[in-house]
């Protein structure tokens, strides 16, 4: 039949339902009446005839009955029956209703707020077409993704072969002149012909091509691109700037299009508000451009594959491409497999572009989503647990219900459907729930004194993985309770104390589930902590409290390396002066930043063996700076005011003495700066450019990141012009606020014209820097809280409605002449029992599970004894504590009354 | 019940009842004597079946219906076929047909 009569008949059956129900009562008393004059006519009595015509019928309500059954829309007015019930049951249990509702909003909420960090870190796509065919070249160390050089991308797109193109993209903060002041626009630079190799085209105008990509941006001058969202708001979304000129660090750029809505580039967090051709970095950087430099690394590489290409062949194609593309972006072997050596080159997909937080957070948060799944699983159990309470609890209800002629899978949809509207709130909760702790998450995932990284407004896809797994989480709360309710046999209604019999055996497999759960959550948040706690108190080479770290950029002022530099010393000889600070110093890179500095160092042995390293972390820092620092001199002495003349002096870390002299003493020795390169002839031809004698040896500080081995690191004195623009002061003292205050007011009386510095605490800086592992450590112990407290609740429900179940039982049984020390044995026996055979489980589970995590820890073993040990025996104490009300209140029975009792 | 009536098969009942409204309109219980009639007597549909097919055939739209007075002056509910009632059975008996014809030859094979 046609759609639109079928969905009439159900409006009308729907709608008009006394209606129809009256006609047809008329209908069919109409028929009996009928059939019982046609019966007297063939000569039976009145009475007899109506008796008759009313067996034959066989009921005027079930005829009836089975007449609405087969109208359109029966199953949809039936259903809507069991909601009301269903909603009906629900209000008149709040306290069940609430804690089922609230069990599954913290699950839900707890996974619908992982998913919204996981969905915009790791799955969302460029809004690009087919961005699974596009590919990201990588050049990483670790956590750290430096980007490409130019030559490297030149010679990557003369040797590969699996891309159609590659594009090259680096974002930038673009000076844009506006009525005379200049601002700083985030903007990026393009290869040419970047938007072929994405298949965008500008929702306005034209791109740029390879044509325009030269110096001085070929016939018509530099051309840019607009951002949809910039355009708006700068230009008024108006047709007429096509051709408009802006002025962009003094050289003028004209707009030849707009880029479509939606695309903000390809760097995660960084908007490409306007874009130019890559040729115009040599306007920002002159005179210094870096396209043709093989040390910088400062481009974002996206190929597009060829039809029938895959990661995976790009990949072999990289290895196999790569010396070739080595030996042309750095022929000398001075970057790469120099100064470079640790970064390794790479590819992987480049379906969402490039993103620092995909790099950082892609692991822990797969590792959460386990977690996570892992506590959704726990809240069904623990739903499942009170909806079979219930069940056990309403049995009579179905019973009764099966008597009266309510088939087995009307009362199975009955349950389902109930655990359904509990998941349906639960989702609703749970949304809202997520949806804050998103927010509070991302703001956790913020650097120092920077807007939180990622947009987490909802999304269509986190919803409807949400709705999904609520779904999912109806049915593995309701099946079992379901298939339990659908098979209570009418007889039972019937029987007194048929509870019992009905009631055994509940539960008996989810808590030992639940605890296995626990154990693995618990354990998961036990060696997740214990590395945090391990990097926090692991000797890092310097003390972090109590000092104050402070980011000083002259940048403002455009001062000269030796004006910098002399300002850096005022700086810090006006801070130290204050009352209530100790020490002060700067120095040129931040600690714990996870920058990178390399310096190419060699020193000369005594047989004229050459060591050499192109990795040692050249730090130029003031005379202070170890005592500012704490870090420990071993041996030798620290710099002092005087070794701004005289002799170069250094100092080397420990890890970096040995190296460059090998059990001898460091002290007094020199070491050169400059190349050391093997001959052709076997000898190491050397050149030097500076020499230093080693005055002291300072204990190794992991500066880079407390995650990492300490680099090797040589400390110079600063002189005269070796501190840059932009520098770093630290200082010490008890007081963070006076010291902090001391480092500003320095400041402003020595540059006051330049941008107030940026002063924090180096504990703020260190939790900042341990940001990720503070939010593992957090949302995990997070989760295994609510995993304890979920299953003790579990546990303690069980053993408490066993004990009332098996009242009469104990009853007996203390009658008979056991103590009530045997009936507390029973229970807790019980109890234990069940957390034993889940403990061993969940043991199981928990050595997976952390294993996974393996990567994310420092200096704990993922399998590490103590900490299992631990976890098995908190649980233990915890489910002996929730046993033991209901085990007293079975040792307090009163044997006469039990037995009165039913 | 009398071994010689036979349950009716699953899908005959429409048939029947399509049969039985081809000469004119009835009521319910008018369908049900003129099925057993027709029959003679080997199909005897009961109202329990009777009615929800009725109903349901109409909402396909192969009956209509309209209330009248039965020979008696009593109220009741007369259903005759639709255009779309005619064509079903059109389409029933054929169909009938060619599985019969199946059968005989499957049991005298």
């Amino acid at each position: 039949m046609p759609v639109l009569p079928r969905f009439k008949n159900l409006i009308r059956n729907l709608t008009r339902k006394r209606e129809r129900d009256a006609e047809l009562d008329v209908e069919v008393r109409a028929y009996v009446d009928m059939l019982a004059e046609t019966k007297m006519r063939e000569g039976m009595k009145p009475e007899e005839a109506r008796r008759a015509a009313r067996i034959e019928l066989g009921g005027v309500e079930q005829v009836k009955e089975r007449v609405r059954d087969a109208r359109t829309g029966a199953w949809l007015d039936s259903l809507l029956q069991d909601l009301r019930y269903g909603l009906r049951m629900l209000r008149k249990s709040p306290g069940f209703t609430a804690v089922a509702v609230l069990t599954l909003a913290l699950g839900i909420g707890a996974n619908a707020a992982i998913f919204t960090l996981t969905y915009a870190v790791i799955l969302k796509s460029l809004p690009v077409p087919n961005p699974q065919q596009l590919v990201r070249y990588t050049f990483r160390s670790g956590d750290q993704d430096l980007g490409l050089s130019g030559p490297v991308f030149d010679a990557l797109r003369k040797h590969e072969t699996v891309n159609d193109d590659i594009l090259a993209w680096s974002s930038d903060d673009l000076p844009v002149e506006e009525n005379g002041a200049v601002t700083n626009v985030q903007g990026a630079l393009m290869s040419g012909d970047g938007f072929r190799v994405l298949g965008l085209r500008p929702m306005l105008g034209h791109t740029f091509s390879d044509a325009d990509d030269v110096p001085g941006g070929g016939p018509n001058g530099y051309q840019a691109l607009l951002g949809y969202s910039y355009w708006k708001q700068h230009f008024g979304a108006s047709r007429d700037v096509l051709g408009r000129s802006l002025t962009i660090h003094g050289k003028p750029a004209t707009v030849i299009g707009v880029l479509p809505e939606g695309f903000d580039g390809v760097d995660a967090g960084r908007d490409a508000n306007i874009v130019l051709p890559l040729a115009f970095e040599e306007v920002l950087n002159a005179p210094n451009s870096m396209r043709r430099h093989g040390g910088s690394f400062w481009l974002t590489l996206i190929g597009r594959l060829k039809p029938g290409e895959s990661l995976r062949s790009a990949v072999a194609n990289l290895q196999a491409t790569e010396a070739a593309v080595r030996a042309e972006a750095d022929p000398r072997h001075i970057y790469l497999s120099g100064f470079f050596s640790r970064f390794h080159m790479g590819v992987e997909s480049g379906r969402g572009g490039r993103s620092f937080l995909r790099i950082v957070y892609s692991r822990p948060l797969i590792a959460l989503e386990l977690l996570v799944g892992l506590l959704l699983s726990l809240c069904c159990a623990n739903t499942a647990l009170l909806v079979l309470a219930r069940v056990s609890s309403r049995f009579r209800e179905f019973a009764v219900r099966n008597a009266l002629g309510a088939p087995r899978r009307r009362l199975f949809r009955q349950v389902l459907i109930e655990v359904a509207m509990l998941a349906f709130f639960g989702l609703a909760a749970g949304l809202v729930l997520g949806w804050a702790a998103a927010r509070s998450l991302v703001a956790m995932l913020a650097a120092l004194g920077q807007p939180p990284p990622l947009d987490v407004t909802p999304q269509f896809m986190v919803i409807a993985f949400t709705a999904a797994i609520s779904v999912l989480s109806a049915l593995a709360a309701g099946v079992w309770p379901a298939v339990r309710a659908s098979r209570v046999s009418p007889m039972l209604g019937m029987k007194q104390g048929a509870a019992s019999s009905f009631s055994r055996g509940l539960g008996g497999w989810i808590v030992p589930a639940q605890v296995a759960v626990s154990v693995t959550l618990l354990a998961a948040a036990s060696v997740l902590a214990g590395s945090f706690v391990r990097l926090l108190s692991e000797n890092a080479g310097f003390r972090p409290g109590n000092a104050v770290l402070a980011d000083v950029d002259l940048s403002a002022i455009k001062p000269s390396a030796a004006d910098s530099t002399a300002d850096a010393h005022k700086i810090v000889e006006a801070t130290a002066q204050v009352p209530g600070v100790e020490a002060a110093a700067a120095m040129t890179s931040p600690p714990i930043h996870d920058w990178f500095s390399a310096g190419h160092y060699f020193s000369l042995g005594p047989n004229g063996a050459v060591h050499t390293d192109m990795t040692l972390w050249p730090e130029t820092v003031t005379s202070d700076y170890f005592a500012a620092m704490g870090t420990p001199i071993l041996q030798g002495r620290a710099f002092s005011r005087d070794d701004v003349t005289g002799e170069q002096v250094c100092i080397l870390s420990a890890a970096a003495a040995r190296y460059f002299f090998p059990n001898e003493d460091a002290i007094g020795r020199f070491i050169y700066s400059g190349g050391a390169d093997p001959a052709a002839d076997g000898k190491t031809k050397v050149a030097v450019d500076d020499t230093f004698r080693v005055i002291g040896i300072a204990a190794d500080a992991r500066f880079r990141s407390l995650r990492e081995e300490a680099p090797h690191m040589i400390y110079h004195f600063a002189r005269k012009d070796e501190i840059s623009s932009e520098f770093f002061v630290i200082a010490r003292g008890p007081s963070a606020g006076v010291v902090a205050g001391a480092i500003r007011e320095a400041a402003r009386r020595v540059v006051p014209t330049a941008a107030p510095p940026t002063v924090f605490t180096f504990d703020r800086l260190v939790t900042t820097h341990l940001r990720r592992e503070r939010m593992l450590t957090a949302l995990s112990a997070c989760f295994a809280g609510v995993a304890l407290l979920l299953t003790i609740m579990g546990l303690y429900g069980l053993l408490a409605r066993n004990v009332v179940v098996r009242t009469k039982e104990i009853g007996l049984r203390l009658a008979l002449g056991a103590r009530p020390r045997d009936a507390l044995r029973l229970v807790l026996w019980q109890g234990l029992r069940l957390v034993f055979v889940g403990a061993i489980a969940g043991l199981a589970a928990a050595v997976a599970v952390t294993r996974l995590l393996g990567s994310l820890l420092f200096g704990v073993s993922a399998t590490d004894p103590a900490i299992f040990a631990g976890v098995v025996v908190a649980l233990f104490a915890v489910a002996l504590g929730a046993s033991c009300i209901p085990a007293w209140r079975a040792a307090r029975i009163d044997p006469m009354q039990a037995l009165r009792y039913e | 019940m009398n071994p010689e009536q036979t349950n009716l098969l699953q899908g005959t009942l429409d048939m029947m009842i399509l049969k039985s409204l081809a000469t004119g309109e009835m009521h319910g219980l008018g369908i049900s004597r003129r099925i057993e009639q027709i029959t003679r007597g080997t199909f005897q549909v009961k109202p329990g079946s009777l009615f929800p097919a009725l109903h349901r055939m109409e909402e396909e739209g192969w009956l209509a219906s309209s209330w009248g007075e039965s020979e008696n002056n009593r109220r009741a509910k007369f259903y005759r076929l639709t255009k779309a009632g005619h064509r079903q059975l059109e389409t029933e008996t054929h169909r009938w047909g060619k599985i019969s014809l199946a059968i005989a030859r499957a049991l005298e094979a």
